[in-house]
């Protein structure tokens, strides 16, 4: 039993990590169409102005500030490159995202350098919260997913109970008629974009401390994130929770998973066969376990293309 | 339509002429870029002419490149084929996976579509390192060219003709192709498919059978591309390559047929001449992208379209000080972006923040830059990127002026590129 | 009899063609490296070694008094961009090509060069492999023309073991978790076939994926149920780093025995984590004593930083170049490079840590080693922090080196 519950707990932790980063993304997919290629870098950019800001502020105010900055970035990209190319169409949209993404990668590495930087837990959260079985559990990983849940519960509550919350969810389904009733629907798109590059931004800003804080940040997480946002459902929030949750438990678990097909195979006398064909059938799941998320989005993807929580189509 | 065919005619001949002209090496980057074009050609049938946006299109590339590596290692090295007709296997290759995962990818459009040819692309990348035995692992396979017909493919410049022929062949059977029922329902496809369907047309068939012929398309190019490095490896199926083609595309124009082939030979070319030049060249590739994409959405072809139309509108010898001084802008901006990047990546490296630190506080040991040594608190640094800047400025400003002045004295039809994209042309 | 004058005025054009005969023909060497992209880290620390060594070489006296030219290309990152670039450097003229980022393009190369070299007789260039360490370009890929100057992961890791077990660091259950490619696999094969030897038993192995795993906490719960004393792995970058942060905030006891923790920015990163965590190096300062202390104050003055992870080795490596240019005579002017190839061969150069030379049969390097502990009570810190490596045992070249592997059979020219 022990041996699952530190798995389990890791990959809850690590989902609440992806959540952070992906439910500003599947919020402005939701809201604008827009497959934002940048988001991964706006988590780096969070990590990065965090720890410039470490040396000036100190940690706690730097986990604050960053964010912010962050959110200024993203709507200073809304606002004067994103309006800029509504119109060309969705294609042009997500290109110029991609552009983005190759742009604040290269500023990154020509201010910071190519190395990894000096981005630590701060000593006053760097202890052992508990132990399980001959192993410390980190306080700093329970701080990350306090702070996961807590932006959960926050946008959740702001979206379905504030006046602002209700702006939103009806420029979402109807962005028409919410600006004929006299909203000014671009700068409620603007506001969801900073958001959410902020949210992207506060979960840079604490993990970059826990993993490494390196230019290649945004790569590493980049594509996982894209799963997340297509698993849980274009534009759901809770979809994203959802799967962000499955695919943190599912890399945790499958790593101690040291079986192949040919071993399940075996159950049923074909063990042998399945090792003579070889290739596919013979490859551990343990060594598959990054690779996993891309199967489960490929399957989503063909069973129930809306995702877990998505709209129907 | 004559212009264009002694245009056509010209640019073949300059092609041809090429390795006669130019060193083996700028001939080998000749090849790359012609690749490039295919490869772009292929994925805009799907994508401009279909209108289906695939991020994936490396995978079909990818299959096509180790089926022609495999067929020239197989019969113990001597190869399947001989080495002319190896591209063969590649589109075999493309065209059969093409369709497998056409099939499933047709079946949702828009968004979803752009996320399963991504998954799968994305999975084929992640399983083909361990399947050592196809894809040969993080080295991956090497082969030989075997003489075939006389030559023995030994030297670039037959690599070059192969590869030309080739190229010129698919880019015919592409155009051919738009001539055909096939190409015009494609384009039915991308204006109303839901009305294709009311005409009677089955919408997934038809949506598969272009998936496979671009597939077939990319295969040739992967297939072409393993018999000029004579090696396949499985980073070709890395999502940077797909996001390749889809910015060559785009930025080459995706409503002109030549259109992604211009595009993806000036960023092959870009890449090649520019990676040499700086370490930053990355970042000025990315600039690019964006400053294109925002202010020419109708691509390189596009902008070449109002050139042209423009000329013919108002006189060449009025539009010719507008474009000269456009050009003028854009490059003193281009090289005060250049001077900028270039000092501030001197600056900020490590290397010169230890030399800084040695010379004490206070001192800023100077830079060295395009030849010149440049102290960072200099006037000069400052003024020079800052000029620049003022001068584009001013160019830019003069060159509205005068295109301004030219449409009020002829007011017929705006002449802005932007919403000029008519969806029937595909020439 | 003619006049003195006349002679010398006769002699004189004579002379002067004579001695354009006898100059050599600049020798061009291509750096073709990953200078750019998201493993450009690495690229540019070759670069920077190899710089500062033409320089030497060049101060030196070059070959025959002509320095020699460094050509730099950026392979982009990949295997085909590697294939194009070396094809422009032959345009240009190279006649020894320098990579070392990645075991892949390290591949790519060293297959090109051989089809090449097989085409063009009389036009051929050399691969000087400074830092790619799969056995296979020593083994069923290995070819006349090509050269390593850096270890392989048998040499690291008998090297690792006996250090480590001189320090009673070792205990007698081993972890082996490394990356899942070629060089991980191969660090996972040197780990199980030295387990005799160094008497241990390897209670697991992993391979994992490259890169992309940003959470190790499950890996570092499976070396927890086995019981490991010690970590061996091959893993660098990121990878390694995530590793030790989550055995760290685990708890985990295990010590680690790795290759590349020497990387700049791993020490500073890890802070106290690295403490007391092995690695074999191909250069310690501390061990080289004063020609090594030499060596250093010479680097930082010439490239601001001081020599670390890859940059010795590449250094020793084109020394070992420029001694067998030495051996060359100019002829005609223009470099015999086949002529080169059969001199380096059998080259030797006495540096900081000691001999080096190379092996005729596979084609690689004997060269010393150095298994270090991290420390504070090292004498030159690392990364600027108050830790450094504190070298353990020293191997001479000879006691380093492992057999060649039977798959290698090289087709010299005859």
């Amino acid at each position: 039993m022990e041996q699952l519950a530190t798995p389990l707990l890791n990959g809850v932790i690590y989902g609440l990590l992806l959540f952070m980063v992906s439910a500003g993304l599947t919020l402005i997919f939701g809201m604008m169409g827009i497959l934002n290629f940048a988001h991964a870098s706006f988590y780096m950019l969070g990590a990065y102005f965090a720890y410039a800001l470490q040396d000036v502020f100190g940690f706690w105010p730097a986990i604050i500030v960053s964010p912010l900055l962050v959110g200024v970035v993203g709507i200073l990209v809304e606002r004067y490159i994103l309006r800029r190319v509504h119109r060309f169409g969705h294609a042009h949209e997500l290109l110029i995202t991609f552009g983005l993404s190759f742009i604040i990668v290269e500023l990154v590495k020509l201010f910071f350098g190519n190395y990894p930087v000096n981005y630590r837990v701060p000593a006053s959260l760097d202890f052992a919260a508990f132990t399980m079985g001959s192993l410390d559990y980190p306080a700093y990983r329970l701080f990350m997913g306090i702070v996961a849940i807590g932006m959960f519960v926050a946008i959740y509550l702001l979206l379905s109970r504030t006046r602002v919350g209700i702006v939103v969810r009806s420029a979402i389904h109807r962005p028409k008629m919410a600006e004929a009733l006299g909203h000014n629907v671009p700068r409620v798109f603007m506001g969801v974009f900073g958001v959410g590059a902020a949210m992207a931004g506060l979960a840079g800003a604490v993990a970059g401390a826990f993993y490494t804080t390196s230019p290649n940040m945004a790569l590493e997480l980049g594509v996982l994130v894209f799963v997340v946002v297509v698993i849980g459902g274009l534009g759901s929030l809770e979809g994203a929770m959802l799967a962000s949750l499955l695919i943190g438990i599912v890399t945790s678990v499958a790593v101690g998973i040291d079986a192949s097909l040919a071993d399940f195979m075996a159950l049923f006398g074909a063990g042998d066969l399945a090792r003579e064909i070889g290739g596919i059938l013979v490859l551990k799941v343990s060594s598959l376990a990054a690779s996993l998320p891309f199967a489960l989005m490929l399957l989503v993807l063909l069973v129930r293309p809306s995702g877990l929580m998505g709209d129907k189509e | 339509m004559k212009v264009r065919m002694v245009l056509l005619a010209a640019g073949v001949c300059v092609l041809a002429a090429a390795p006669l002209l130019l060193s083996d090496g700028l001939v080998n980057a000749a090849i790359s870029m012609l690749i490039a074009a295919l490869f772009a050609c292929a994925y805009n049938l799907l994508c401009g002419q279909a209108g289906m946006l695939s991020f994936g299109h490396s995978a079909y590339f990818g299959v096509g490149a180790f089926a022609t590596i495999h067929a020239m290692n197989a019969v113990d090295g001597a190869g399947l084929l001989p080495t002319p007709l190896m591209p063969l296997a590649g589109a075999l290759g493309g065209l059969l996976f093409g369709f497998a995962a056409g099939w499933f990818s047709t079946q949702r459009t828009g968004a979803y579509f752009a996320m399963i040819t991504l998954a799968i692309a994305e999975l084929l990348h992640a399983i083909a390192p361990q399947l050592k035995g196809v894809f040969g692992g993080e080295a991956g396979i090497s082969s030989m060219r075997m003489p075939a017909w006389g030559w023995d493919f030994g030297s670039t410049t037959e690599v070059y003709y192969l590869t030309l022929a080739w190229v010129l062949a698919s880019l015919a059977g592409l155009y051919l192709l738009t001539r055909t029922p096939l190409g015009r329902l494609a384009l039915g496809i991308r204006e109303n498919s839901h009305r294709l369907r009311f005409l009677g047309y089955e919408v997934h068939r038809v949506s598969v059978l272009i998936f496979a012929l671009s597939g077939m398309f990319s295969g040739i190019a992967g297939s072409l591309q393993v018999l000029s490095n004579e090696s396949a490896n499985y980073v070709m199926f890395d999502t940077s390559l797909s996001a390749a083609v889809v910015l060559n595309t785009y930025i080459g124009g995706v409503h002109a047929f030549l259109g992604p082939a211009l595009g993806a030979a000036l960023v092959t070319f870009f890449g090649y001449a520019v990676s040499d030049l700086t370490q930053s060249w990355l970042l000025y590739q990315g600039v690019l992208f964006v400053l294109v994409i925002m202010f020419m959405p109708t691509g390189l072809a596009g902008l070449l379209d109002l050139a042209c139309g423009s000329a013919r509108r108002y006189g060449a010898r009025a539009v010719a000080p507008a474009a000269g001084l456009y050009v003028l802008a854009g490059g003193a901006y281009a090289a005060a972006l250049v001077f900028l990047t270039e000092l501030l990546q001197r600056l900020f490296s490590q290397d010169y923040r230890s030399l800084a630190q040695a010379a004490g506080a206070g001192h800023w040991p100077p830079v060295r830059m395009f030849g010149h040594d440049w102290t960072p608190l200099g006037t000069w640094t400052w003024v020079a990127p800052a000029a620049l800047i003022v001068a584009g400025w001013l160019c830019w400003r003069a060159a509205t002026a005068v295109v301004r002045r030219l449409q009020e004295a002829a007011p017929a039809v705006p002449a802005g590129a932007a919403g000029m994209a008519s969806p029937g042309r595909t020439a | 009899m003619k006049s003195p004058a006349v002679l010398k005025m006769a002699l004189l054009p004579g002379l002067m063609f004579a001695s354009a005969l006898a100059t050599a023909a600049p020798v061009k060497i291509a750096l073709v490296e990953t200078l750019s992209g998201p493993q450009a880290a690495t690229g540019l620390t070759y670069r920077a070694a190899v710089r500062y060594a033409v320089e030497r070489i060049n101060a030196d006296g070059g070959w025959h008094g002509e320095p020699l030219e460094l050509l730099e290309y950026d392979n982009q990152g990949g295997p085909a961009g590697a294939a194009d670039k070396l094809k422009a450097a032959i345009s240009d003229g190279a006649q020894i090509v320098v990579q070392g980022a990645s075991s892949a393009i390290g591949g790519q190369i060293t297959e090109d060069v051989r089809k090449w070299d097989l085409r063009n007789p009389g036009r051929e260039l050399i691969y000087l492999n400074v830092g790619a360490e799969a056995q296979a370009l020593t083994g069923d890929k290995c070819q006349f023309y090509h050269f390593r100057v850096a270890g392989n992961a048998p040499m690291r890791v008998n090297a690792l073991v006996a250090g480590m077990k001189q320090d009673q660091a070792l205990g007698s259950k081993v972890y082996a978790i490394n990356q899942n490619y070629s060089w991980g696999q191969d660090m996972e094969q040197a780990i199980v076939d030295g387990a005799a030897a160094g008497g241990y038993t390897v209670v697991e192995k992993t391979l994992h994926d490259v890169g992309k795993i940003q959470d190790f906490s499950p890996y570092v719960n499976k070396i927890a149920a086995s019981h490991a004393d010690t970590v061996m792995t091959g893993n660098w970058g990121s990878d390694l780093l995530l590793l030790m942060k989550a055995a760290k905030t685990a708890g985990l006891k295990a010590r680690f025995g790795t290759v590349y923790l020497d990387q700049p920015g791993n020490i500073a990163n890890a802070g106290d984590v690295a403490l007391g965590n092995y690695v074999a190096q191909t250069f310690n300062p501390e061990a080289a004593g004063e020609a090594g202390a030499a060596f250093m104050q010479d680097y930082r003055a010439k490239t601001g930083h001081e020599p670390t992870f890859i940059e010795p080795q590449t250094v020793f490596g084109m020394l070992l170049v420029g001694e067998a240019l030495r051996q060359v005579p100019a002829g005609d002017g223009k470099l015999n490079v086949r002529k080169l190839a059969l001199a380096l061969e059998q080259a030797s150069i006495e540096t900081p840590m000691g001999k080096l030379s190379m092996r005729a049969q596979d084609h690689q390097a004997l060269l010393p080693l150095a298994v270090s502990v991290v420390s504070r009570d090292a004498k030159y810190k690392a990364d600027g922090t108050d830790m450094g490596f504190k070298p353990v045992k020293r191997f001479t070249a000879e006691e380093a080196a492992v057999p060649a592997q039977a798959s290698c059979r090289m087709q010299r020219p005859d």
